[in-house]
């Protein structure tokens, strides 16, 4: 008799599948085997909607609550078929991550070899940042040169030893290879009127070529003209220069010297950066033969007879100029042994900064 | 300049601060202390000692064995010099435990040829006194040292400190040990006194015969501007000889003895800086000194055994024959001091400074004695300078000094010099705080002034008068006052105050668009190399470039006479290198000026345009695949991509192929191309040329490109915001097999137009050759986006546009679908 009650019949079929389809999912070993079992149950042909199809012949007072035993069933059957998924993702994911590491010890791969900027060229940009955000702009010039500009209106005597300290490469056509940048100060000042505040930066040449000279070589001239300007002010922006190029706290100290286009004129040292200690204090170093300081620049007020050949009036205004080897500040940061690998250009020296 | 510590000294007495102090004083004054030096380092533990005996050593033929008393005991040494005196006569023993810094060794106890040696009599070379080897010390005969003393007590000279001196060439006055005396006394504060120097005139061992020295030679200067004084003195009846108290001192200066009178000469120009000639008054021809410019083309041979053929420019000193001297410069060997010299005539002279160093200068010469006199020596101390000669004459050597001198000033000739005028300034007291930054009381200052030698005849509160001493020939303006208040001061006095900076704009522009380009380059992968901006005729020449119109007068050599008017010498001179220290990857870029001719109406300047030179060699950087060697697509990549970068994205960067009759000659003709940017050409790339890679023996192929920098100098294009797509793409892809005449750039031009306007984008991802392809064909294959921007395109709107796409193209190139 039981055999013709169609919801006995349904609620066994039920039951056989509540019991059976966890371990059917578990048993599946891949994604699509798992799907597959479960379309078996719940699919169009499942075996879920085999037992629905029994639904018609059940009284019908009891349909309802077979339909509610049916989804109730489903739901089990589906929240199981997305837990056995989920573990079933994770396993495999958990075996990839736990596969043999990659090779990083083999080369990366970026999609060019990065280039280099030359040591030269980095400091250059580093010492005109660091004018700029000081206030000063960029006032450029003609690397070959009146003379006039190079030095008759800097205050060079003619036939003067002071001469020697640059000496010069002359063009058939009577002009030279400006041997510093300073030829800029009369260019800024013979074409505007003060205050000005400009750094000049480029190549320059002197008949020297040894083991610690270049013919060209490169500069950073700085120079300010407002009125009241004093050494004090001079002192003031070197200090910050070495501040924000060399490292906070770098002692900065003027030796008086001369040049002939500034009066007074000093040379100016800042602490040693190679036996800088950790309390800031210099230990003494072969490069500052002992002494903590090093040599960077030279630099002085400019000298009145430079403002006069300009058409300013010195007892109206006054200004400093400074002025630095681009080469000695890479040698010193890179510790480049000799100026000449500057220039050879060799691309494993390049590679390296 | 060597200074000597120990003269320093003597000169200032009160002077109490080592020479490392000292050096730092003098450092922080403007007169760089470059080095010290210990001269005689070992004469303090060396030992002056009596030879007593001495035999042959037993079994070396070369070698004495000397017994020498030491004071306190005898000891037998082995000696090898040829010299070994006889007995009696004092030499010099390193005793055991003695270091010798020259030799950098100490006394050891060792067996010479079988035979114990505990010492070592020593040279002067040994000693570091000197650079004479030939045989050991011997102190002259008539010596008053103790036996068993050290050297250093008992010979003078033999130990001091020298101080090596950068000086700058503003401080003649420096090149003296007076100058650098009354410098230090200046510095700390001491008291100074010029010294002493003797009064030399018609005095000496037979006062009352000596000769007035105006029987004894006439001077006659012809030219009083280049010589507005000549002085001269005279010492007859000398001795020439050896000078051991003299020796010493010299040598320590770095300056080789000669003879007491040749060493008068030098020491005093050491004291004074004022550098004087000696002359052999016998061997004056004539009786007589002229003083006159040379003729053009007349001969002179110089103390340095150079004969020298003088222009009319040179100054020259005479006899009554001929050319003895080069003022200031140099003398000639005819009236040199020698052994038997008898009679001496002294010059002190003041040369005008220009001259000499146009005469240096002009024949290569740089002296002790031009070095001083381009710089400037005293004018007013000319009569000192003479009568501290004679007096050091007569006690080295000694004689009668002639009486009176000659002071010849223009047409004046006298026995006593017109002083020199002095220059006369003012010192606002104002203008120290208005430079200095710093308040520097005003009675300071003008003692600071005195100090050094300045005269105030004028004072008040605001201001001062002086007058210049006349060895400071660098003060020629207030402002030169202003300084050395604040050199003697310190400048460490000064603080550092940021000035308010009033903004300036830039003027130029190209520091900018340099650093542009620099970073362009260097983001896609090349590397800045910085190259000589000049090179040679010839490898411009080999270049093809245009001829360089900046030519060098005086050039380091041929490979640097003329101004580049490209970049690529230098960059090509990186590659040969390179190669031959077999590296052979190279990507580098150059920016700098080409030098060209002159813009008319300019200010005749050369014209000097920026670019931008770029060089590839070796292999393209792969990822662990077979490398390939760079190649002219290579050279395009670049220069499109650093002057895309310098234009802006959305600028048009226009590659034209060269044709073959206008390609640049240091291209290879087939694989030469300009770049256009905004219409106009910028430059070129390609493959160097062959035969510029044989004539420049480059040693392989090169890939070139050179762009112009100038019409970037705006900065790049600004882009412009464009939409970004809403509605999905659809790519079809067509490989259209083409003749391989037909360049692949017209090809995709075609498939763009034909696609019509619902292609977003048009990509050419394969070429094929070979394969089931013709010979002389190839398979270009192409992805092309179709998208529209309002809605999604159904396929078959993407078909009917992409059908259009084969069939036009198949029928303008003949095309065939692969």
């Amino acid at each position: 008799m039981a055999e013709d009650d169609p919801t006995a019949t349904i609620d066994r079929a039920l039951a056989d599948l509540r019991e059976a389809f966890l371990p059917r999912f578990r048993a599946a070993a891949t994604e699509q085997a798992l799907r597959d079992e479960n379309a078996k149950i719940l699919g169009k042909k499942g075996e879920l909607t085999a037992v629905l199809a029994l639904l018609g012949k059940a009284a019908p007072e009891s349909r309802k609550a077979i339909g509610q035993k049916v989804n109730a069933l489903k739901q089990e059957v589906e929240t199981g078929f997305e837990g056995c998924l989920r573990a079933l993702r994770r396993k495999g994911r958990e075996a990839e991550l736990s596969a043999p590491p990659f090779d990083l010890t083999l080369p990366g791969r970026v999609p060019v070899d990065m280039g280099h900027k030359h040591p030269i060229a980095i400091i250059r940009e580093e010492v005109v940042a660091v004018f700029r955000q000081l206030g000063f702009a960029v006032f450029d010039g003609p690397e070959i040169e009146h003379e006039e500009n190079n030095f008759t209106l800097l205050g060079f005597p003619p036939d003067h030893p002071a001469t020697d300290m640059q000496d010069s490469f002359w063009t058939q056509s009577n002009h030279l290879l400006r041997t510093h940048t300073s030829n800029i100060q009369i260019r800024a000042m013979k074409s505007l009127k003060p205050p000005m505040a400009f750094i000049a930066p480029g190549t320059v040449y002197r008949r020297d070529d040894d083991a610690t000279h270049s013919p060209m070589f490169h500069q950073i001239e700085a120079f300010l003209v407002d009125r009241h300007i004093t050494l004090a002010h001079l002192k003031g922006v070197l200090a910050e220069f070495a501040e924000r190029m060399f490292g906070p706290n770098t002692p900065v100290r003027l030796r008086p010297s001369y040049f002939p286009f500034v009066e007074p004129g000093a040379e100016v040292d800042i602490g040693c950066t190679f036996c800088k200690q950790p309390d800031g204090t210099r230990a003494g170093c072969s490069l500052c033969k002992h002494t903590g300081f090093i040599e960077v620049l030279g630099c002085g007020m400019i000298h009145p007879v430079v403002l006069e050949n300009c058409g300013i009036d010195p007892d109206a205004w006054s200004g400093f100029a400074l002025g630095m080897g681009l080469e000695r500040i890479a040698m010193l940061r890179y510790d480049i042994p000799n100026i000449k690998l500057m220039f050879d250009n060799d691309p494993r020296f390049l590679a390296q900064f | 300049m060597k200074a000597s510590y120990n003269w320093l000294k003597e000169l200032v007495p009160q002077l109490t601060a080592s020479p490392k102090e000292l050096a730092a004083r003098l450092t922080g004054a403007g007169l760089e202390v470059e080095g010290i030096l210990e001269y005689g380092a070992a004469s303090e533990a060396c030992i002056v000692s009596r030879v007593v005996s001495t035999r042959p050593h037993p079994t070396k033929s070369g070698l004495r064995l000397v017994t020498v008393d030491r004071g306190n005991a005898q000891q037998e040494v082995v000696c090898g010099a040829p010299n070994v005196p006889e007995a009696g006569r004092l030499v010099v023993l390193a005793p055991l435990g003695a270091h010798l810094p020259a030799k950098n060794v100490t006394i050891a106890k060792r067996a010479i040829a079988g035979v114990e040696s505990e010492g070592m009599l020593c040279s002067e070379d040994e000693l570091g006194l000197g650079d004479d080897h030939d045989g050991i010390i011997v102190l002259a005969a008539d010596s008053k040292a103790t036996v068993g003393s050290s050297l250093a007590a008992a010979v003078p000279g033999t130990r001091d400190t020298i101080l090596e001196i950068g000086l700058t060439p503003n401080r003649p006055d420096g090149l003296g040990h007076v100058g650098l005396a009354r410098e230090i006394a200046a510095l700390y504060g001491f008291p100074f006194q010029v010294p002493q120097t003797g009064t030399g005139t018609g005095t000496g061992t037979r006062t009352g015969d000596a000769p007035a020295v105006g029987e004894l030679v006439t001077i006659e200067v012809q030219d009083a501007e280049r010589c507005p004084h000549y002085g001269a003195a005279a010492v007859v009846d000398i001795t020439v000889g050896a000078s051991p108290s003299t020796r010493y001192r010299l040598q320590a200066l770095g300056v080789r003895s000669i003879s007491n009178v040749v060493d008068v000469t030098n020491l005093v120009m050491l004291a004074w800086g004022h550098p004087m000639h000696a002359f052999d008054l016998d061997r004056v021809r004539g009786k007589k000194i002229v003083v006159r410019r040379a003729k053009d083309g007349e001969k002179l041979a110089t103390l340095d055994g150079v004969e020298r053929t003088l222009v009319s420019d040179d100054l020259l000193i005479c006899d009554g024959e001929g050319p003895v001297a080069l003022a200031g410069i140099m003398g000639g060997a005819s009236s040199e001091i020698q052994p038997d010299t008898k009679r001496v005539l002294f010059e002190v002279a003041w040369f005008d400074p220009r001259g000499v160093r146009r005469t240096a200068r002009r024949h290569g010469m740089h002296t002790e004695s031009s070095h001083r006199f381009e710089r400037g020596v005293d004018p007013g101390d000319v009569a000192q300078v003479l009568d501290h000669a004679t007096s050091l004459t007569l006690s080295l050597a000694g004689g009668t000094v002639a009486k009176g001198r000659l002071h010849v000033q223009g047409t004046r000739i006298a026995a006593e010099p017109t002083p020199p005028e002095k220059r006369a300034l003012k010192l606002r007291a104002r203008r120290l705080p208005e430079l200095l930054g710093v308040d520097v009381p005003f009675a300071e200052a003008v003692a600071i002034l005195e100090r050094l030698g300045c005269e105030i005849v004028a004072k008040d509160e605001s201001s001062c008068d002086v007058l210049v001493p006349t060895h400071r020939p660098d003060l020629g303006r207030e402002v030169d006052l202003v300084e050395e208040v604040i050199r003697v001061r310190g400048m460490d006095a000064v603080p550092a105050l940021l000035p308010p900076i009033r903004a300036s704009r830039d003027v130029g522009g190209r520091e900018e668009l340099a650093r542009r380009a620099r970073d362009a380059a260097v983001s896609v992968g090349l590397s800045e190399a910085i190259t000589y901006a000049f090179t040679s005729a010839r490898a411009l020449e080999a270049l093809g470039a245009p001829k360089p119109t900046v030519l060098l007068k005086n050039p380091l050599g041929e490979h640097q006479a003329v101004m580049r008017t490209t970049l690529l010498p230098g960059l090509l001179d990186a590659v040969a290198n390179a190669r031959r220290h077999g590296e052979r990857e190279i990507r580098e870029f150059t920016i700098g000026p080409v030098f060209l001719a002159a813009r008319t109406g300019g200010d005749g300047l050369p014209d000097e345009q920026l670019r931008i030179g770029v060089v590839l060699a070796g292999e393209r950087p792969s990822w662990l695949a077979k490398p390939q060697p760079f190649d002219a697509w290579d050279a395009k990549g670049y220069a499109v991509a650093i002057a895309q970068r310098l234009a802006g994205a959305s600028a048009a960067i226009e590659v034209v192929p060269a044709k073959r009759d206008e390609a640049p000659p240091h291209l290879h003709p087939r694989g030469a191309a300009f770049i256009h940017a905004g219409g106009r050409r910028i430059g070129s790339f390609g493959p160097l040329h062959p035969d510029a890679i044989e004539a420049l023996s480059l040693d392989g192929d090169v890939l070139v490109a050179e762009l112009d920098l100038e019409p970037f100098v705006a900065g790049p294009l600004s882009p412009k915001y464009a939409p970004i797509p809403r509605f999905p793409a659809s790519t079809r892809d067509v490989a259209l097999v083409v003749k391989d005449e037909i360049p692949a750039g017209e090809v995709e031009h075609a498939v763009r137009a034909a696609a019509g306007p619902l292609a977003a984008g048009v990509r050419l991802f394969d070429r094929f050759v070979g394969g089931q392809i013709p010979a002389g064909s190839s398979s270009l294959a192409f992805h092309v986006v179709y998208r529209a921007p309002d809605r999604t395109l159904t396929d078959a709107e993407v078909d009917a546009a992409h059908a259009n796409v084969v069939k036009a193209v198949g029928e303008r190139f003949g095309a065939t679908l692969r």
